[in-house]
């Protein structure tokens, strides 16, 4: 349904997005996301025929999107709800519906019907005396009032409250429910992650990552296993890859900086050093904790491998490995992974 | 079936800006407050009912005055018909005990005026005076013979006179004197006429005024805060939106002023000289709200459009029937028109021809920079006229439509430029002409050169800065033929209107020459120009200030040798 191939916005010097490729398939949710500057927002005008790419080809519902009659295909939603402060949501959808040339009987029923499924209230009040939430609301209904294919949303929720946030990405999954394209762009990752089919993370102009929440989690995240011992596991100074549990009596966690200068080797309670494994930040993590009046020890490793060599050492040591969690990374976190050598570099 | 479809997508383009349009009017009339639409509507209302009261056409008629003065006269009396033409004087059957007793000012009697000593009696006789002298005026100059009702001695007195630049000729001379002594019989006898007719004739600018203030704001209110966002990721083109948003203030414009020409006895050809200046109002407004950052630069912007633009209406039309510098306002017609004197094809060709080109190369300008990329940008006014600028050159050849589009303010700008300099002696006004033209030409050859260049849209080196320079000489020569205009009003009569627009006095080889020389010269500075351009701002500066030089002191040689 959206096809970008080498996308390219320059503005003098400065390279807004720099040779972009993704699909999107119709009827699939699909989010960019990025920080300030990334260009994702860009993108999307480029996408909705606001901007002309300085380089590339992109195509909406089989449209190159610099071709008037794409628009007629399209329901843009900016980031921001500019709308005509003097004139009701009445008025105002009305209007854009004559621009879109709708018929009138078949406008008035489908602004009443987003209206209504919106919940937007007060339909004769004039838009500069209505709350965000409800300019937010009509901005979507005119999004939706040529009953476009494809929908592009450029931070539906921006400034919303958390319940309109929660009634506004909803509605967006219903509408991706009943078969319309869906690329959206947000800063919150939690809205991402929970509507989006797939993803592409842009890094100044660029995408840098790409796929599905799981798939950009399994390139770019790493997977902890947390491994609770009966007895402390012995350590094994030979293979600096591996974690060893320890207890700390009367600590119920690891203190930060031991955590933190744990990969250098700092001793711990025993004195003995204590290598780490090459943990996410490269921090080895190793706690008790009780469950009734059991000792446990816990160890954090960075595969299955490493597992299996700590029940060895368990069971070596007269114990045994009685749980194991896998604890996976957020989609935020992942993203503050991938974003942060750039981070302030973008507006 | 192309040229149906052709017609479908006008049809289409049409009804956009149709749907724009009635949108635009029906937002404007409900931004308004009624009770602010009410009050507005007062006030025009009042002022209207001033102008109509105090300036309509009707001679001696004040509406305070309204038969304040009795005169005793008889209806067979040939001074009945003075008496009953005016209305500060009553005609009273002619009784000299009606006299005696005050019940009438003034008796006539006999061809014999008879006053009682009374400061209302001979104020009453000075009225009755002066009626009588306005009727008489009217009289003759409804007389289809003018030299029969205007017998008037012109006595011409030939002196030869020396022009500083060294060109000399007794015919320009004799035809500055004989021209002289028309105008001056002209003036006399049209006295009175053209200052209430001018009077009235502002009337027409004045509304002018408030329409752009609500068009600008409209404009730059789609800039505001982004708001026009929405209207271009419509199926709509930029230049629908415009033209729907213009089309309720340029009908506005137009059924204002046909509403004042009904009122104050205007015909179509005041109407159809007004709308052209509102026109060109229009597209200064727009453009500058498609330059300005905010409401405050607007304002600065559209207020010194209305000085500019008032300015050149207003003080040619001063000098109507006195010099045809007059037609280069528009407002000259108006005034012609409520005089009831004719205007010819030519003349409102003329006088309207450069506002109508330069509203509708305006407004090009502006809907060039009318997408998201420039609209919601915050750059300096003279930034964002060079992207309007660069915006129009998609290619090299763009150069050249540039230059040609550019003539009619430069033609403006030499226009004003003549009537500015027209109270100077000759000897002075000439050489001091040439360097505005130069000054003036080069600039409207250069200047989107230099905007391509400070943008990036041309190749550097010096081959391409010549090549543009070339094209832009070609395009403003072409162009410059539309000045041929100049001739259909007899400008070319005044020395200044020759030196500006018409080298005479050459033919055959010599003629072919001067025709081509324009071309080279303009050709070779604009090259010089945009040399400089493709180095840097100030290497244009250079270039400019030599390309002026080269094009001054070819008009102070070859030019003024024939003028």
């Amino acid at each position: 349904m959206i096809s970008v191939q080498g996308l390219s916005k320059r503005y003098g010097d400065f390279s807004a997005v720099v040779g972009s490729d993704f699909e999107v398939a119709s009827g699939e949710v699909f989010g960019v996301v990025g920080p300030n500057g990334a260009g994702k927002t860009t993108t999307l005008k480029i996408l909705s025929g606001l901007i002309e790419p300085s380089a590339g080809t992109a195509t909406v519902a089989g449209y190159d999107v610099t071709e008037p009659a794409m628009r007629s295909t399209l329901g843009f939603l900016p980031e921001e709800s500019p709308l005509y402060e003097d004139m009701t949501p009445l008025s105002y959808l009305h209007f854009f519906a004559d621009l879109y040339d709708v018929p009138r009987e078949v406008a008035t029923d489908r602004i009443d019907a987003s209206l209504s499924r919106l919940e937007l209230e007060h339909r004769t009040r004039r838009l500069g005396d209505t709350s965000k939430g409800m300019k937010r609301k009509v901005a979507i209904a005119r999004s939706l009032i040529n009953d476009p294919e494809v929908l592009i949303y450029d931070e539906p929720a921006s400034g919303l409250d958390p319940l309109t946030t929660n009634e506004v990405l909803r509605f967006v999954a219903e509408l991706a429910d009943e078969g319309k394209t869906v690329l959206f762009s947000a800063h919150n990752l939690y809205h991402v992650e929970d509507i989006c089919d797939r993803v592409i993370v842009m890094i100044d102009g660029e995408v840098v990552a790409r796929g599905t929440v799981s798939e950009i989690r399994a390139t770019h995240g790493t997977t902890e296993y947390h491994v609770y011992t009966t007895v402390p596991v012995e350590e094994k100074t030979t293979d600096s890859s591996r974690s060893s549990g320890n207890q700390l009596d009367g600590e119920s966690e690891t203190d930060p900086e031991t955590e933190a200068d744990a990969g250098a080797g700092t001793a711990l309670d025993d004195g003995t050093p204590n290598p780490a494994p090459p943990m996410r930040n490269g921090a080895a993590a190793t706690t008790v904790t009780e469950e009734g009046s059991t000792e446990r020890y816990e160890t954090v490793v960075p595969d299955m491998a490493a597992v299996e060599e700590l029940r060895e050492r368990a069971s070596a040591a007269g114990g045994e490995v009685v749980d194991i969690r896998t604890v996976e990374p957020s989609f935020e976190e992942i993203f503050l992974d991938i974003a942060r050598p750039s981070a302030g570099a973008g507006s | 079936m192309t040229k149906r479809l052709g017609s479908l997508v006008s049809l289409r383009r049409f009804t956009g800006t149709l749907r724009i349009a009635r949108w635009e009017l029906t937002r404007s009339a409900g931004g308004l407050d009624r009770r602010t639409a009410a009050f507005g509507l007062l006030v025009l209302a009042l002022a209207g009912g001033a102008v109509a009261a105090g300036l309509a056409p009707s001679p001696g008629d004040v509406a305070l005055d309204r038969n304040v003065y009795r005169v005793g006269v008889g209806a067979n009396s040939p001074y009945y018909e003075v008496i009953a033409a005016n209305g500060a004087l009553a005609a009273k059957p002619p009784s000299a005990d009606a006299l005696d007793a005050g019940e009438i000012d003034v008796l006539v009697r006999d061809d014999r005026v008879l006053i009682e000593d009374s400061a209302k009696s001979r104020a009453a006789l000075a009225a009755f005076r002066s009626a009588t002298e306005s009727y008489n005026d009217r009289r003759m100059r409804a007389e289809e013979d003018e030299i029969a009702a205007f017998p008037v001695g012109v006595s011409l007195t030939y002196e030869d006179r020396t022009l500083s630049s060294g060109a000399s000729g007794s015919g320009a001379s004799g035809s500055e004197s004989s021209e002289a002594g028309q105008a001056a019989a002209g003036s006399d006898r049209a006295a009175g006429a053209p200052f209430e007719s001018l009077v009235l004739a502002f009337a027409f600018l004045v509304p002018m005024n408030f329409v752009v203030q609500l068009y600008g704001s409209s404009m730059l209110g789609e800039r505001t805060n982004r708001r026009g966002e929405l209207l271009l990721v419509a199926p709509v083109k930029p230049t629908e939106i415009v033209a729907g948003k213009t089309l309720p203030y340029f009908l506005g414009l137009a059924g204002i002023a046909a509403v004042i020409a009904a009122t104050v006895g205007g015909g179509i050809v005041s109407v159809a000289a007004v709308v052209p200046i509102g026109l060109c109002f229009l597209a200064a407004t727009f453009l500058g709200s498609m330059l300005a950052r905010s409401f405050k630069e607007l304002t600065f912007v559209t207020i010194a459009a209305s000085v500019f633009l008032m300015s050149y209406v207003f003080v040619p039309a001063v000098f109507t029937n006195v010099t045809p510098i007059a037609l280069i306002s528009p407002l000259t017609l108006v005034v012609r028109d409520l005089a009831s004197e004719s205007v010819s094809l030519g003349e409102y060709a003329f006088s309207t021809g450069p506002f109508y080109l330069s509203g509708l190369v305006l407004f090009v300008l502006g809907t060039g920079i009318y997408r998201e990329e420039d609209l919601f940008t915050q750059r300096a006014v003279p930034l964002k006229f060079l992207d309007a600028l660069g915006a129009r050159l998609r290619r090299y050849r763009s150069v050249a439509l540039l230059s040609t589009l550019f003539i009619p303010f430069v033609f403006i700008a030499e226009l004003l430029g003549i009537a500015v300099l027209f109270a100077l002696p000759i000897g002075y006004s000439l050489p001091v002409l040439f360097l505005v033209i130069a000054t003036v030409e080069e600039l409207g050859k250069s200047v989107h050169i230099y905007a391509g260049y400070a943008q990036n849209r041309f190749e550097t080196g010096w081959r391409t800065a010549l090549l543009l320079g070339a094209l832009s000489g070609v395009g403003f020569f072409l162009g410059e033929k539309l000045t041929l205009l100049a001739q259909a009003v007899g400008l070319p009569e005044l020395a200044l209107g020759r030196a500006a627009f018409v080298p005479s006095g050459a033919g055959g080889i010599e003629l072919l020459a001067l025709a081509l020389a324009p071309l080279a010269l303009h050709c070779v500075t604009a090259s010089i120009s945009a040399f400089g351009a493709h180095r840097s701002k100030r290497g244009y500066l250079i270039g400019l200030l030599g390309a002026i030089g080269v094009h001054a002191a070819y008009n102070l040689t070859v030019v003024s040798a024939l003028v």
